[in-house]
C-alpha cells in the first residue's frame, strides 16, 4: 500500500514538472509549488519539552567562572562535556545531540524566550503555544493557524498528527481542522468485532446531519469524522514498516519510529507534535536531567538517521523547545526552579549547523533569570518561511525577524 | 451556544419548577448525572417524587453506611497488601460504581484533579490511598482545613518536592502551586511571593511516613507574603493565601466548571455571589455545592448538556445507569487508556476537562472501551444480560429499546434519524443481547453521548 500510494503519486502528478521551477523563483514560492506533491513537501516534527528544560546544563558554558559558581552542586565539569567549541559543550548525556552536530545536522538557538517572562508551567507553555498572552482571547495554536490557513483543497489528508498519550497541546488547535492524536498506532483503530455493519452503521451515525448548530456538538461530530477517516487511512498505511536503524527503548523514541513510519507511507501530513516530559527538575536533578537528555538525544538522532535512510532527509526538520528555562543559580534540593531564556534545537539535513547567537550573560540576570535576546516568535517565523513556506506575519499575529537556521 | 451573559441574581435563586422548566425525568436524570455518575431509571423515578431540594439535602450530607464501609475497606486491604498503585484505581473504579454516595465520591474526585498528585512520582500505594481518604473526609467539608491537611500531607509533600525545601536555597515547587493551582489562580501573586512563601515552608519533612516539621531546616526569619510580614509560623503562611479576596473566587470558578458548565469560563460577576457566601460560611464546601445544584441556573439551558463526559461519567456512568457490574481491574486500565488515570493525574494541574477530554484517539477509544465492557463475560445488568435487562424495564421492542436507552443515557436528544438507524440495528438478525450492546456501541460514538 505504501509504496502504491508513492508510486502513484510519482507517475501520476509528474513531480520532475514542479521541481523544475525551483531554480528560477524565490525559496517562498517554491515551497508553494512544491506543496502540490506528497513526496517533495516539508515535514516538521515539533518536540516539546515539557516542565522547563534546564538549557545552562543542556548547552553548557563551561569555561564561564559565574557558571561554577552559581551551580556549586550541579555544574558540568569541564572535563566531562562534549565539546561544541572553546567555551560551549553538552551535557554528557546529549550524545545524539553532539552526533547530529557533528554530522552538520544541528543548529543550536541561544537565548531563546519573551519579553516580560511567566514562570508558570501552565501559562508559560500557553504562551509559547498560542504567542498570545493571557489577557489576549485565545482560541487557537500557532500550528492550528497555519494548518487553517494552509488547508486548502487538502480535504482528506491529516495535515498534522499529534503522537502521545497527553492530551492535545494547543499549539495545534484550529478553528476549522482537527488534529487527530494517536497514543498508539494498535490503537488507533475502530474495534469492530469483525462486523463489517458496524462500522458503516457507526459512520452513518457520525455523518448525521444535526439541526441545531452548537459548539460543542459541532467541535465533537467534526471530530469524531477526522478520527474515523484517519484511523483508516493510518491503518492502511502503517503496515509493515521495518527499518536497519536501532532505535534506543524510549516512549519518545517509539513515537519517533512511528513518525518516521508515517512519514514512509506518504500521507501527505505537514506536522508532527511529540511531547517528552519530566524536564521539573526542582529536587535531585542531576540523575533525572541525564535520563531525560539521552532519550531526547537518543531518539532525535535516530529518527534524523532513519529519515535519511529513507530518502526523506532533505525534508525533514525537528523543533524543540520547553517553555522555560530554569534558574541560574541551584536551590538547596539539588534542583533549580523556574526561570526564563533557553536554547531552541533544530535538527535535520537541511538545518544551518552550529551555535546562532551569543550565550546569555551569567551576570547580567534578570530577577536571577537569563536574558533572552531572541524572540521564540522569531524561530517560529524561520521555520513557517523558510521550512514550511507560509508566510509567518498572519500566523503569528505579527512580523518577526527570521533567524539563519536553514541552509539556502 | 448561548452567548447571552447569565444575570447572577436570577442565576442562584433557588429552582422552582415552572411551565418552561417542569420538574421531570430529563431534570431529575440530569440532576442525578451531574452529582454523581448516572441513575437507573428507578431512580430517576424516585427523585422526580422527591423533588430537588430533598435529593441535594441528602446528597450534601451522606449518612455512613457501614456495609458499604466493610466491603470498600476489604478491597482496599488487597490492593494495598499488592503494594502496587497502579492497582488503586481498580479500587477507586469500584467504590464510584458502588458507592451509596455519589456526590461525595465525585468531589473526592474533583479534590483529586485540584490537588493533584500523581502515584507515578510518590510511587507507593498507602501514601496515596491515605492522600485519598483525605480527600473523601474534606470532600464535602472545610476548604480551608484541607488545604492545611494537604500541604501536610505526604504524598503532595513528595510530589511538590516540600521534603527538600531547606532554608539554605529555598525550593519553590509547593509555594508556586499552592497559589497558582490550589488556591488563587495565574496572576494574583508575584514572583517575590513565591520566594517569600517557599521560605515559610522550609523543613516541612516526612519521617518514617508521616509529617514532620524539622526546625533546623526551617528559616524562622522575617517573611512577606501577599502583603503581610511576619515570620509567619507553621500553617500561618497558609491563612495568609486563604484570606486573599481570590481564594474563594477561585475555588467556586473551578466548581462551576466541575459541577455545571465548560464554556464559556464563568464571568466574576456570576461566581461573586457564592465566593461571598463560601466566605461567610468558613470553606464549607457543601454550602456551595448544595447551592449550585438547586439553582435555576443548574436546570437551565445553560447548563443541561454543557459537559463534556469525562471518562469516569462516561464509563461509570453508563454501569451504573444500567445497574452494570464488571470486572474492576479492567475498568481502571479502560479510565487510564482515555486519560483520566485514577492516581495518575497528567500533571500537577490535573485534568484540564471539556475538550481537552477529546481527540480522535480518546473518541476511538472511548467507542472500543464502551463496545468490550457491554461484551465482556464479567459484565452483567442487574445480574442479566442487556435483553433481560430492557425486558424488565418494560422495553420489549427495538423502539420501545432505543428509546429508553436515549432517555437514560443522553441529556440531549440526537436527530430522528440517529434513532431510525439505532433501531434498525437492534432488528437485525441475531441474538438479541448482542444486538442491544451493538446499538450501545454505535451510540457510544455519536456527539451527543459525549455531553452530560
Amino acid at each position: 500500500m505504501r509504496s502504491n500510494r508513492r508510486e502513484f503519486l510519482k507517475t501520476t502528478l509528474g513531480t520532475s514538472a514542479v521541481v523544475s521551477l525551483g531554480a528560477t523563483v524565490p525559496g517562498f514560492l517554491r515551497a508553494a509549488a512544491v506543496a502540490s506533491t506528497d513526496d517533495k513537501e516539508t515535514i516538521l516534527v515539533v518536540v516539546q519539552l515539557s516542565g522547563g528544560n534546564d538549557g545552562l546544563n543542556t548547552v553548557v558554558p563551561f569555561s564561564d567562572p559565574a557558571y561554577r559558581g552559581s551551580r556549586p552542586k550541579l555544574a558540568i565539569p569541564a572535563s566531562d562535556v562534549l565539546k561544541i567549541n572553546d567555551a560551549l559543550g553538552f551535557h554528557p548525556s546529549a550524545r545524539g545531540f553532539a552526533d547530529l552536530l557533528e554530522d552538520n545536522s544541528l543548529a543550536i538557538v541561544q537565548g531563546v524566550g519573551y519579553d516580560n517572562p511567566n514562570r508558570s508551567h501552565f501559562e508559560s507553555m500557553d504562551i509559547w503555544h498560542t504567542c498570545q498572552r493571557k489577557s489576549d482571547t485565545r482560541t487557537t495554536g500557532w500550528l492550528g493557524r497555519y494548518l487553517d490557513a494552509s488547508q486548502a483543497n487538502r480535504s482528506g489528508v491529516s495535515l498534522a498528527f499529534h503522537l502521545g498519550h497527553e492530551k492535545q497541546p494547543f499549539a495545534l488547535t484550529a478553528e476549522d481542522v482537527r488534529v487527530p492524536s494517536i497514543s498508539s498506532l494498535e490503537g488507533f483503530r475502530l474495534n469492530d468485532s469483525g462486523d463489517k455493519e458496524v462500522r458503516s452503521t457507526i459512520s452513518k451515525l457520525a455523518s448525521s446531519a444535526r439541526q441545531e448548530s452548537d459548539s460543542i456538538l459541532d467541535f465533537l461530530q467534526s471530530t469524531t469524522t477526522v478520527a474515523l477517516s484517519a484511523s483508516q487511512r493510518v491503518e492502511e498505511a502503517s503496515r509493515d514498516y521495518k527499518t536497519p536503524i536501532d532505535y534506543p527503548e524510549s516512549d519518545l523514541a517509539t513515537k519517533l519510529k512511528t513518525v518516521a513510519q508515517l512519514i514512509d507511507a506518504g500521507l501527505g501530513t505537514r506536522v508532527y507534535y511529540v511531547t517528552l516530559d519530566g524536564f521539573d527538575t526542582h529536587s535531585q536533578q542531576p540523575a533525572a536531567h541525564a535520563v531525560l537528555l539521552s532519550q531526547l538525544g537518543g531518539a532525535v538522532s535516530s529518527f534524523i538517521k532513519d529519515i535519511k535512510h529513507q530518502g526523506h532527509g532533505d525534508r525533514v526538520a525537528v523543533l524543540a523547545f520547553s517553555e522555560f528555562g530554569r534558574r541560574v543559580e541551584e536551590n538547596a534540593s539539588e534542583g533549580t526552579d523556574h526561570g526564563a531564556a533557553a536554547p531552541m534545537f533544530l535538527a535535520g539535513n537541511k538545518v544551518r549547523a552550529g551555535v546562532i547567537g551569543d550565550h546569555p550573560s551569567l551576570t547580567d540576570l534578570e530577577d536571577g533569570d537569563l536574558k533572552f535576546h531572541t524572540d521564540f516568535r522569531q524561530v517560529y517565523a524561520t521555520v513557517l518561511e523558510s521550512w514550511l513556506g507560509w508566510p509567518s506575519k498572519s500566523v503569528l499575529d505579527g512580523s518577526y525577524d527570521p533567524v539563519d537556521a536553514f541552509e539556502a | 451556544m448561548k452567548t447571552t451573559a447569565i444575570d447572577p441574581t436570577w442565576a442562584w435563586l433557588p429552582y422552582r419548577a415552572s411551565e418552561e422548566q417542569p420538574w421531570n425525568r430529563g431534570r431529575a436524570a440530569h440532576l442525578l448525572r451531574r452529582a454523581g455518575f448516572g441513575a437507573t431509571s428507578q431512580e430517576i423515578d424516585a427523585a422526580v417524587e422527591k423533588g430537588p431540594e430533598e435529593i441535594v439535602a441528602d446528597l450534601v450530607s451522606p449518612r455512613l453506611d457501614a456495609a458499604f464501609e466493610l466491603e470498600s475497606d476489604a478491597f482496599a486491604k488487597t490492593i494495598l497488601a499488592s503494594g502496587d498503585p497502579k492497582n488503586l484505581s481498580a479500587w477507586w473504579s469500584y467504590v464510584m460504581l458502588r458507592t451509596p454516595h455519589p456526590l461525595l465520591e465525585k468531589t473526592t474526585l474533583f479534590w483529586h484533579g485540584h490537588f493533584a498528585t500523581s502515584a507515578a512520582k510518590v510511587e507507593d500505594a498507602e501514601t496515596m490511598y491515605n492522600q485519598n481518604r483525605l480527600f473523601r473526609q474534606f470532600a464535602l467539608g472545610d476548604f480551608g482545613k484541607l488545604t492545611h491537611a494537604i500541604s501536610r500531607d505526604p504524598a503532595m509533600l513528595t510530589y511538590l518536592d516540600s521534603i527538600t525545601n531547606r532554608k539554605a536555597h529555598p525550593n519553590e515547587n509547593y509555594a508556586r502551586e499552592l497559589m497558582e493551582l490550589f488556591c488563587l489562580g495565574e496572576g494574583n501573586y508575584s514572583e517575590n511571593d513565591i520566594q517569600e512563601l517557599a521560605r515559610c515552608f522550609t523543613g516541612w519533612e516526612i519521617r518514617r511516613g508521616k509529617f514532620r516539621f524539622n526546625q533546623f531546616q526551617h528559616d524562622p526569619g522575617m517573611k512577606s507574603v501577599l502583603g503581610h510580614s511576619g515570620p509567619l509560623p507553621e500553617g500561618k503562611s497558609i491563612d495568609v493565601v486563604l484570606d486573599q479576596p481570590a481564594a474563594p473566587q477561585f475555588i467556586v470558578s473551578k466548581l462551576i466548571r466541575y459541577f455545571m458548565f465548560d464554556e464559556p469560563a464563568a464571568s466574576d460577576e456570576l461566581v461573586e455571589p457564592l465566593a461571598n457566601e463560601l466566605r461567610e460560611h468558613e470553606w464549607d464546601i457543601s454550602h456551595v455545592v448544595r447551592r449550585m445544584l438547586t439553582s435555576q441556573l443548574f436546570y437551565s439551558e445553560h447548563v443541561i448538556g454543557r459537559k463534556v463526559r469525562s471518562p469516569v461519567d462516561l464509563v461509570v456512568g453508563l454501569l451504573r445507569t444500567l445497574e452494570g457490574s464488571t470486572n474492576a481491574y479492567q475498568l481502571g486500565d479502560d479510565l487510564n487508556q482515555l486519560g483520566q488515570g485514577l492516581f495518575y493525574p497528567p500533571n500537577v494541574k490535573g485534568w484540564d476537562g471539556g475538550r481537552a477530554w477529546i481527540n480522535s484517539s480518546t473518541l476511538l477509544g472511548r467507542a472500543n472501551v464502551i463496545g468490550r465492557i457491554i461484551r465482556d463475560e464479567n459484565t452483567r445488568f442487574a445480574s442479566g444480560n442487556l435483553n433481560e435487562y430492557f425486558n424488565r424495564l418494560d422495553a420489549n421492542s427495538a423502539p420501545a429499546i432505543v428509546d429508553k436507552l436515549l432517555e437514560l443515557t443522553l441529556a440531549v436528544q440526537p436527530p430522528q434519524t440517529v434513532k431510525e438507524q439505532l433501531v434498525e440495528v437492534i432488528n437485525r438478525n441475531g441474538d438479541r443481547s448482542e444486538r442491544i450492546a451493538e446499538a450501545i456501541h454505535a451510540l457510544s460514538t455519536i456527539p451527543e453521548f459525549q455531553v452530560m
